[in-house]
């Protein structure tokens, strides 16, 4: 056993880390970015795809250079580190896993996501069905060789800007049943978009749309292996991405209580407060070892799979918020302020939970692919 | 023991009650129950007409304009207000100077000042933390330097909340630098609008202007200002501490945040079922409950020991500190139940009068924002941790 990356790993993990480091720091912070017109910089998401960043989350079987469990992690780690707002949850893992599970899926399409000539957006939440992985209401109605899409679909990341949809909508059965629902592509340009920032500063879209031509790309069983696929993949990358924000909280407190001074001394020389970053540090120890777990075990069976994903999003969430809460109670005053950047790395710890199935919903999980 | 309330004080509830549904504007309460933002006139509209009934000043007594209220009385009065909706009543010039005036202040400020008070004449802000000197206050370096009839301040005062809306704020400034820093502080009342301030905003983490850096140059202020003796500000400060803090424990608040969770939790389903039957949600928010509960007789039992006279100084310290968990805790569960919902942020919802849809319900728009700015009750008022050390320094003499 080890746990060091790979030469061509460190390499890609160092070039990627570089080329965010350089985009990012001419920013006062992400909001810059998300709130422009398109939530993003396109031009930023092309020298990432000639990076290879894109790549490095599709397999070679599509053509892709990477696509493993370690690679997703290097890459969302740094995503995390970074708070990167370009579109590499959506059009990236989500898109991308989501295709790859569809039935006999042409590698051109990956391709396009890949070389960031088309971006995707995956949607699947509907206004209140939570994190329930099947709860799917949007309705598909096929009439002879054809199929119409009609409902809504929320929380769409990156849905205002993407060129292409893929969503889940119900063809058959009660609005949770696990068969009679599908994997389609939408246009767009049939859907009535509302488009919003989060509160953590990303960019998201309320879709409605009604009896809009479809593409199937799977159903039935098929639609349900590719949608738990795409929501554990998604799950694992945020999990990923949450501990390189952690890493950039924990760094900046552990910075500031070397230099505050109060009552003759640095705050960092009260015991009191070294204890508290030393339950942040175990903590933080601990979610990386559990992504680590999950990166392992991403190509193994599904039970296994899933089980350690599960563990890893149920303690992210956990160990995100102390991590959040903490750095800000340590830092005082001035990590309540919009200027200091910390409250953004805290934000996306937070928010992290509520995407992809929050802490509860992964327990639960992690106990079902446990037996309990 | 005994955990009824009397029949004169469910009259004394009733009678609040009616007053709120009469006076308390509709306009008012909507925006403070869907977290809008607030000007100065809000605040004011309320704060003058519990005035003109004579119920602004609940903690002052009668001879000064007061209600003299028992304590079990103010406690039904704050319950009441949160429930109904109300802004709060802004403490800075009633609750934090006026005590302190009554106290220390000489004949012609209280009759200048208190009265100003009452009618909202004044809207005071409090000048105490500084950049440098926030736990630490005692090293503050504003500074007040002796000419005769008047003092020259210099120095930067900070977090000063709702000081876009001050006419007045009280200050602590060092008189004297030659000594231990506790014994060189004097307290000086300081009107904004005197030349050589300047009042800018802080925008805090959730994008809104509450707090405030004060900037003072030059700033001439009047002796008669000085409130009780020069160098002696410290005494001042610190007699707000050991003054009976009955509301630091937030119980009203958190009363009606976790009714307002259970309502929402009810509301919100998982896997086809609400939310509320969910065992481990609803563990979540019963254990709250029960720790509200105890928290809110632990607050009465410190109430009635201040009552016989004991300063509840070490009380007041675990009710803040408990008080903070509580309401944070509450906030963090409302967010974490309404799920992906707590995700869109439209900064125009909190604005007054704003109608569109919302995304999801209309109750999930400000619980995130929320939940991220209830971290400063934690920080504020004395941080979590220098409550702790006060609590440990006072009562363990280890
Ligand atoms: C929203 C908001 C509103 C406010 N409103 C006002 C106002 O109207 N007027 C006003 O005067 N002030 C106001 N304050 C200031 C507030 O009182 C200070 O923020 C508070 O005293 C903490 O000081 P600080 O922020 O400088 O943190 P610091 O004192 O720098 O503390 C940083 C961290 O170190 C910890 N720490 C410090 N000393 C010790 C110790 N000895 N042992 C253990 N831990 C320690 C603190 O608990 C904290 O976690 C406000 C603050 C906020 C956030």
């Amino acid at each position: 056993m080890h746990f060091n990356l790979s030469e061509e790993r460190k390499m890609l993990k160092e070039s990627c880390d570089r080329l965010l480091n350089d985009h990012y720091t001419q920013y006062k912070n992400h909001h810059e970015v998300s709130s422009s017109e398109i939530g993003f910089n396109k031009n930023f998401w092309e020298e990432c795809s000639e990076i290879g960043m894109l790549s490095a989350l599709i397999s070679p079987n599509f053509n892709g250079l990477g696509g493993t469990g370690e690679d997703i992690m290097i890459v969302f780690e740094l995503i995390g580190k970074h708070l990167v707002v370009e579109p590499f949850l959506s059009s990236g893992i989500l898109s991308i896993t989501s295709l790859t599970n569809s039935k006999d899926i042409e590698t051109s399409v990956l391709d396009e996501i890949s070389s960031a000539s088309k971006i995707y957006a995956f949607g699947h939440s509907e206004v209140d069905t939570r994190y329930d992985e099947t709860h799917i209401k949007t309705k598909a109605n096929y009439k002879n060789d054809a199929v119409f899409l009609t409902g809504q679909k929320s929380f769409v990341l990156n849905g205002d800007f993407a060129d292409k949809l893929i969503c889940t909508a119900r063809f058959s059965g009660n609005d949770f049943d696990q068969n009679g629902f599908g994997l389609y592509e939408i246009d767009k340009t049939h859907c009535d978009i509302r488009s919003y920032n989060t509160i953590d500063g990303y960019r998201a879209a309320e879709l409605n749309f009604s009896e809009i031509p479809a593409k199937e790309l799977c159903k039935n069983s098929d639609a349900y292996n590719a949608l738990l696929e795409t929501l554990y993949a998604g799950a694992f990358a945020l999990s990923a991405e949450s501990i390189g924000a952690m890493e950039v909280c924990f760094n900046m407190t552990l910075e500031y209580l070397k230099t505050r001074e109060q009552f003759g001394k640095p705050i960092g020389s009260f015991q009191a407060l070294q204890h508290r970053m030393v339950d942040v540090m175990i903590e933080i120890e601990q979610a990386k070892s559990a992504v680590m777990l999950a990166a392992g075990t991403y190509e193994a069976d599904k039970d296994t799979k899933y089980k350690n994903i599960s563990a890893a999003k149920n303690l992210v969430g956990r160990a995100g918020k102390l991590v959040a809460e903490e750095c800000i109670q340590l830092h005082g005053g001035i990590a309540m302020t919009w200027e200091y950047n910390l409250h953004n790395y805290a934000k996306r710890l937070v928010m992290i939970d509520h995407l992809m199935g929050d802490s509860d919903h992964h327990l639960e999980k992690f106990k079902l692919y446990s037996n309990y | 023991m005994d955990f009824n309330f009397t029949q004169d004080e469910n009259n004394f509830r009733k009678e609040i009650k009616d007053w709120l549904s009469k006076n308390l504007s509709q306009r008012i309460s909507n925006k403070v129950k869907k977290f809008q933002r607030l000007d100065k006139n809000d605040y004011e509209e309320f704060m003058k007409a519990l005035s003109a009934k004579g119920w602004l000043a609940v903690n002052w007594p009668k001879e000064h304009g007061g209600t003299g209220w028992s304590n079990t009385q103010k406690h039904i009065f704050e319950e009441e207000i949160v429930k109904a909706g109300a802004p709060r009543i802004v403490p800075f010039g009633l609750n934090m100077l006026g005590p302190v005036l009554m106290e220390f202040g000489n004949e012609k400020q209280k009759k200048y000042y208190l009265p100003r008070i009452l009618n909202c004449d004044d809207w005071w802000a409090q000048g105490y933390s500084e950049p440098g000197s926030g736990s630490d206050l005692a090293s503050l370096r504003t500074k007040a330097v002796d000419h005769g009839d008047h003092y020259i301040v210099n120095g930067q005062k900070t977090w000063t909340t709702l000081g876009q809306f001050a006419n007045k704020i009280f200050c602590l400034v060092k008189t004297d630098t030659n000594c231990k820093p506790q014994n060189g502080i004097s307290f000086l009342l300081i009107d904004i609008d005197s030349p050589g301030i300047e009042v800018r905003p802080i925008i805090t983490l959730d994008g809104e202007h509450e707090v405030n850096e004060v900037w003072l140059k030059d700033v001439k202020v009047p002796k008669e200002n000085l409130l009780g003796e020069e160098n002696k500000g410290w005494t001042y400060a610190k007699y707000l501490l050991t003054h009976e803090r009955t509301g630091i424990a937030g119980v009203p608040n958190s009363k009606s945040a976790i009714n307002h969770l259970k309502v929402i939790a009810n509301k919100t389903y998982k896997n086809g079922k609400p939310l509320i039957q969910d065992p481990l949600f609803s563990s979540q928010i019963a254990e709250l409950e029960i720790d509200l509960k105890a928290m809110e007789i632990f607050n009465l039992r410190a109430i009635s020991s201040a009552e016989s006279g004991k300063a509840p100084v070490m009380e007041s310290s675990l009710l803040k500190i408990k008080g903070s968990i509580i309401r944070q805790k509450t906030s963090d569960l409302l967010r974490k139940a309404i799920g992906p919902q707590a995700l869109p942020y439209i900064s125009e919802q909190f604005d007054e009068g704003w109608n569109q849809e919302t995304i999801g319900p209309e109750y999930a728009g400000p619980l995130a924002k929320q939940y991220f700015i209830y971290r400063k009750i934690s920080i504020y008022g004395g941080s979590n941790e220098i409550q702790k050390n006060i609590v440990a320094k006072s009562e363990f003499r280890m």
